[in-house]
């Protein structure tokens, strides 16, 4: 009963502070919202007894991108006033565009049968040292190419962060 | 070996790679050894194949290469197949082909072109060499119209000369008549066998009735191909215009190999014509027609060139007269011992026009037995091979033709007979002309007169005593028992036709009979030939003398030339500009434009949708999922 | 899996060669590497062996596609030379991005795990975004990189969803337990399919996800957008056709049409597009469009013939771009800019390159004697054999407005004259990459049987 009222409430907050993340001016708000959604998202991962992600997804993106998000944009000094403003008709595009996509994506999928779906029902999948096991076992290969894709990628930043002499 | 005669294309392919590519860095020398050798090695390597297949108990080797075009159940590798019958031909272009290149390099040593002469020669080796290894009508077709291009190439050597592409452009248009024809057969094939690889084929013919249809359709479409590529009636006059390519390439291609390639394609064909009587008939009479007019007309010519090209076209309807009544061996015996006599005879032709610089019209020649004595008696030796006088290689080969021409019908044979007549008085008149009585040239080319180099001398000796001892390879029965070593060597190819055709039945005591009256009438012919060149000194008239008669028709070539133009080519003409004002102008152009205008509209709209906002994008793309999803889950 | 140690291990080499500034020993080590990578992958053939637990299948597609992405990166690099210098002072972090891509390439032709083709695809994107911006003082370029770093995110975002939903409707992530599950009928696995669809099409720039294509490779410097036009191009149908081969062949009549819509929308989209182009590389973009058009074609053809006639198809089309791309890198570096005015009278002033160039739009035009006929020809083949006439009739249309605009460029070369052009200098580089281009467009134009049946 309480995971259930908890549920709603969760995701309520994080839908809600999601549509907030678009839907505010000031950037630093935007933020904000950003983190209160991830926020949410833990929440959920708690509840499915995902410790490690829960864990993870607090530090990693609540606490260490979205600190870094404000930073950069602290610096920048961006505000409501220099936000370009659309027209009209392109935000309506946008809305039903999404909406309808949502639409669409509901309509597809809402004869699933959440039972009978194949996947693993094991609960504590999300423990650390479940997690561990297949991560070091079964999913070695693409754990260690991930370093490739992280070393690519720190190339790139530093390529294109560094001042050219 | 066999398994290594893929090596026997290559090598030459290799070599025209090599002086193609690095044609402005390879001096001459090593242009010419390069040429040279890698067609010396060919042979080589042909040799080992000859000995090998001699000794082996097959009849025929396939190697197959790799596998070529695949298309639903057709297949066509790209494999060699080696014979007895593609023996002799390799021996025959690599053998002869050696020496004329060999010859080049003294006869070309002048020449700004010298280095893309020799990787043309060497192309056109490789091509023949495709042509006569091929292990199916398909490969044979890659080398068929690899030699056209060579030829075409060869023909417009001298590029400058306007005339000269003429003649090869006409060379090209000729043979691509008949390589339509060829194109067609082939696809008969395939209709008919679902194959085109000899060992599919034949064996899977022999089991057809004589005079089927299809194989009927087949024969003659395969007939057109060789009859444009071997120069008969009535695509043959690309031929003599082709001679105004260097004389080695007269000798190669329009002598000794290339325009063979059509008896070689019917020699191979042999058990599907053997299967058609009607197409052999079509043939032989093609063959015989073909021998009688090219020999009227090569009586009149006065450029030493021209003669032996229109007794070029007359040998090979000699060789087709064989073909179609069935005397297989005879006809591949008489390629074999044309390719030495002719070649000879073009590479002293050449030899002479060399001396003269370049001076081909025989009534400026004349007396030249002294200054060039080893052109002369080369020259004489070959003469008396194609007059067929024993016991010279021609004599043989020629007696086996008339000899099954005879026992098919005597008429047969009367006919060849007078066109053997009119072969022996042509070349005489030409050897006359050229080596006997006065120099009737300037007085400066008189002093300029000299033998040629030894590396044009050679191979005129070398194919001298070829012209001379290569009729020992096919001793008729009449002589000795088992003799006739070349009839041994192929009989496995045309075993299966040989079953289907009536044997030659001639009494021995008739073909001594019929031997003794054409020797006999050859002398004649050249005692005539004699007084008249000789002993009354007659010189033929000026271009500008009014000819009548019968003289006029032959010294303009039977106005055929004429004919075409007016029959095919000045209606063709009308007919192209009609339909380029009216068709291509009005009609087509309107539809195109019309299309083109109406393409051109959309895109300049939907070029309006590339706006480069990622917003819009990004529209576009969920556009499209929602589109998809839509698609899926409400219309189907 | 040995070849793909090699390339990335090669990658950080390189990164270490510059970071002790041998910038004269990048290209051989590269070439050395990539040489090594290829054979090792050759080594591979016939072996079909698996790797950690399922992860990876280098079975013959995978080899035969990994040897054509390393090659065609080695005729990429042999372009290469005085290239990046002049644009950036890092030379070594470009090579090794490209050697980054290229690895991530691999991996996503020999995937038998979905997880492992979300990392190769990712992998060869980051590479890409860095790339697409490697001009730094150019606006169009740091758009172009922005531009498809954004519209990257977006489509990843769904490949991710839909793989997700696979999961959730199979339990697996394995190629083959997919294919077993029994699962197509479910709307989970439905919705994945097509999520995953919109994901790969993205990358394989297939219409309507396409729209990134012109401005991303105008943006980008023209080694990277032939970069982007072969290898990236290869790799990405190389995913799909696997993914859609190996995991999802049995639900074919469900998905078959939504490719079929997709085909027609990407050949009109491209060709009609690229009617109007006047630069040179804005055409080869859309032609690029055009060409993911022919090749989902073979996808309609479940089955291993699919695999051979993309095989030719992208072989044919590296081929050619790399001449094409080439020879547009020359141009407008010596005239200032790739319009097609560009040019005219290079017939005169470089007959080698205008032959080139030729050849290569003929072969990306599909003209008989050139291996982009063959390409043609097979992926038709294999549609046709699946019942798709119509569909064919419309791509073979779609060809002949192809042939109407790369033959704007041959007109212009040949038949319109440019009083002041002067010839145009090639370094042996290229002079040796496009020698072996043009063999090997002619030889496979002539002995397509060379390629068309290994797989």
């Amino acid at each position: 009963m309480l995971t259930q009222s908890l549920f709603y409430f969760l995701s309520f907050l994080a839908i809600f502070s999601a549509l907030a993340v678009i839907i505010a001016k000031n950037p630093v708000h935007s933020v904000l919202y950003l983190i209160l959604t991830f926020f949410a998202i833990t929440g959920h991962y708690i509840l499915l007894n995902a410790q490690f992600l829960a864990i993870v997804n607090m530090i990693v993106y609540a606490g260490a991108i979205m600190v870094l998000f404000l930073f950069v944009l602290m610096l920048l000094n961006l505000n409501a006033e220099t936000e370009p403003q659309k027209p009209a008709y392109i935000k309506i595009a946008g809305v039903v565009s999404g909406g309808l996509l949502l639409l669409v994506l509901v309509g597809a999928l809402k004869t699933v049968d959440v039972s009978g779906a194949g996947g693993t029902t094991a609960t504590d999948m999300g423990l650390v040292e479940n997690l561990g096991m297949v991560l070091f076992n079964e999913f070695l290969l693409p754990f260690e190419l991930a370093s490739v894709l992280l070393l690519t990628a720190m190339v790139g930043a530093v390529l294109i962060g560094r001042r050219e002499a | 070996m066999i398994e290594k005669s893929w090596l026997i294309p290559l090598l030459p392919f290799l070599g025209f790679l090599i002086n193609g590519l690095g044609r402005s860095r390879i001096s001459k020398k090593t242009a010419a050894v390069i040429g040279s050798a890698s067609v010396l090695c060919s042979f080589i390597l042909s040799v080992l194949v000859f000995f090998e297949l001699q000794g082996s108990a097959e009849t025929g080797v396939t190697v197959k290469l790799f596998e070529w075009i695949r298309a639903g159940s057709l297949q066509i590798p790209f494999s060699f197949y080696v014979d007895p019958l593609t023996c002799v031909w390799l021996l025959v272009i690599t053998g002869i082909g050696f020496l004329i290149h060999v010859y080049s390099a003294g006869y070309m040593h002048a020449d700004q072109g010298f280095g893309k002469f020799f990787s043309y020669l060497n192309l056109f080796v490789f091509f023949m060499l495709i042509l006569v290894m091929g292990a199916g009508y398909a490969i044979m077709f890659i080398g068929w119209e690899g030699v056209g291009l060579c030829s075409y190439l060869l023909i417009g050597f001298w590029y400058k000369n306007d005339a000269y592409n003429d003649a090869a452009k006409k060379a090209f248009i000729m043979n691509r008549i008949g390589d339509l024809g060829f194109l067609l057969g082939i696809f008969l094939l395939i209709a008919t066998f679902g194959s085109t690889d000899f060992t599919e084929i034949f064996p899977q013919a022999a089991g057809f009735q004589s005079g089927d249809g299809r194989l009927l359709a087949i024969t003659l479409c395969l007939f057109i191909g060789a009859v444009g590529k071997s120069a008969q009636l009535p695509l043959y006059t690309w031929l003599p215009d082709a001679m105004a390519g260097p004389t080695p390439v007269s000798a190669l291609i329009h002598a000794a190999t290339m325009v063979t390639a059509g008896v070689y394609m019917v020699a191979r064909s042999n058990i599907l014509y053997a299967l058609s009587p009607v197409a052999m008939t079509v043939v032989a009479i093609t063959g015989l027609a073909t021998a009688i007019f090219a020999a009227l007309i090569a009586l009149t010519q006065n450029d030493i060139k021209k003669v032996l090209a229109y007794s070029t076209v007359s040998q090979l309807g000699y060789m087709f007269l064989a073909l179609g009544v069935g005397a297989f061996t005879g006809a591949v015996f008489h390629v074999m011992t044309h390719a030495f006599f002719k070649a000879l005879l073009f590479l002293g032709a050449g030899s002479v026009i060399h001396a003269l610089h370049d001076q081909q019209d025989m009534r400026r020649m004349g007396g030249l037995k002294k200054a060039m004595p080893v052109t002369f008696l080369t020259m004489l030796l070959a003469t008396l091979a194609i007059s067929g006088i024993p016991p010279f290689s021609g004599f043989f080969s020629k007696d086996e033709i008339l000899a099954h021409a005879f026992s098919r019908d005597p008429l047969l044979w009367v006919l060849g007979f007078a066109g053997a007549l009119l072969t022996a008085f042509y070349m005489f008149r030409m050897l006359f002309l050229t080596f006997w009585g006065d120099f009737r040239g300037t007085a400066k080319e008189k002093q300029g007169i000299h033998e040629s180099p030894a590396s044009m001398t050679v191979p005129l000796i070398l194919l001298a005593v070829l012209s001379v001892v290569g009729g020992f390879l096919g001793i008729p029965e009449v002589f000795a028992r088992q003799a006739h070593l070349l009839g041994g060597f192929l009989a496995p190819v045309f075993a299966a036709s040989q079953e289907v055709l009536p044997a030659m039945h001639v009494p021995h005591s008739t073909e001594w009979i019929l031997m003794g009256i054409s020797v006999l009438g050859v002398l004649v012919s050249i005692g005539m030939a004699w007084s008249l060149y000789v002993k009354k000194k007659r010189v033929p008239a000026e271009d500008t003398v009014q000819r009548s008669g019968l003289v006029a028709w032959s010294y303009h070539k039977f106005y055929v030339d004429e004919l075409y133009q007016a029959l095919i080519v000045r209606p063709l003409d009308a007919l192209s500009g009609f339909f380029y004002r009216v068709m291509d102008k009005r009609f087509i152009d309107g539809i195109v434009n019309g299309v083109g205008s109406t393409i051109l509209a959309f895109s300049s709209t939907l070029r309006l949708l590339q706006t480069g906002r990622i917003g819009s994008y990004l529209f576009y793309m969920v556009a499209g999922i929602i589109l998809i999803f839509l698609l899926n889950y409400l219309i189907f | 899996m040995t070849s793909l140690i090699i390339v990335s291990v090669l990658a950080v080499a390189v990164l270490y060669l510059g970071l002790f500034k041998y910038k004269t020993a990048l290209l051989p080590v590269s070439v050395t590497g990539l040489l090594a990578a290829a054979a090792m992958a050759a080594m591979d053939w016939d072996l079909e062996k698996m790797y950690f637990s399922e992860m990876m299948l280098f079975d013959n597609y995978a080899v035969a596609f990994s040897i054509l992405l390393i090659l065609t990166t080695l005729l990429i690099f042999g372009l290469s030379r005085n290239y990046f210098e002049k644009i950036s002072n890092n030379v070594a972090e470009y090579y090794a991005l490209m050697l980054f891509a290229l690895a991530g390439g691999v991996v996503m032709v020999s995937f038998h795990n979905l997880a492992m083709l979300f990392i190769g695809i990712e992998i060869l994107s980051i590479s890409l975004y860095v790339l697409a911006g490697i001009r730094r003082k150019d606006p169009a370029s740091n758009e172009a990189s922005l531009k498809y770093f954004l519209m990257g995110a977006f489509a990843t975002g769904f490949l991710l969803f839909g793989t997700a939903l696979i999961y959730g409707a199979t339990g697996s992530f394995n190629l083959a337990a997919i294919a077993s599950s029994g699962a197509f009928e479910s709307a989970l696995f439905r919705a994945g399919v097509l999520l995953m669809m919109v994901g790969l099409s993205f990358k394989v720039s297939v219409a309507p996800f396409h729209t990134w294509t012109p401005d991303v490779y105008e943006g980008s410097p023209g080694l990277i957008a032939m970069f982007m036009a072969t290898v990236v191009k290869t790799a990405g149908f190389a995913a799909f056709l696997r993914l859609f081969l190996m995991a999802f062949a049995e639900a074919s009549a469900f998905w078959a049409i939504t490719v079929a819509i997709l085909c027609i929308l990407t050949l009109f989209a491209g060709n009609i597009t690229a009617v109007f182009q006047d630069r040179f590389k804005r055409l080869l973009a859309w032609s690029s469009v055009s060409h993911a058009g022919y090749l989902l074609l073979a996808i309609l053809a479940v089955g291993f013939s699919a695999s051979s006639a993309v095989l030719v198809y992208t072989i044919a089309y590296s081929l050619a771009s790399v001449a094409a791309f080439g020879i547009m890198i020359l141009v407008s570096r010596a005239r200032g800019n790739d319009h097609l005015d560009s040019f005219n009278g290079l017939a005169r002033t470089n007959p080698f390159l205008a032959f080139t160039l030729t050849l290569a739009v003929c072969s990306l035009a599909g003209i008989p004697l050139t291996a982009g006929f063959f390409g043609k020809f097979y992926v038709f083949k294999v549609a046709l054999a699946q019942g798709y006439t119509w569909l064919v009739v419309l791509a073979v249309i779609n060809a002949m407005i192809g042939i109407y605009y790369y033959f704007k460029v041959i007109i212009a070369m040949y038949m319109k004259e440019n009083a002041n052009a002067v010839a145009i200098q090639l370094n042996p580089g290229f002079r040796l990459v496009l020698s072996i281009v043009v063999f090997l467009i002619f030889l496979f134009g002539i002995f397509p049987g060379l390629i068309a049946n290994i797989l």
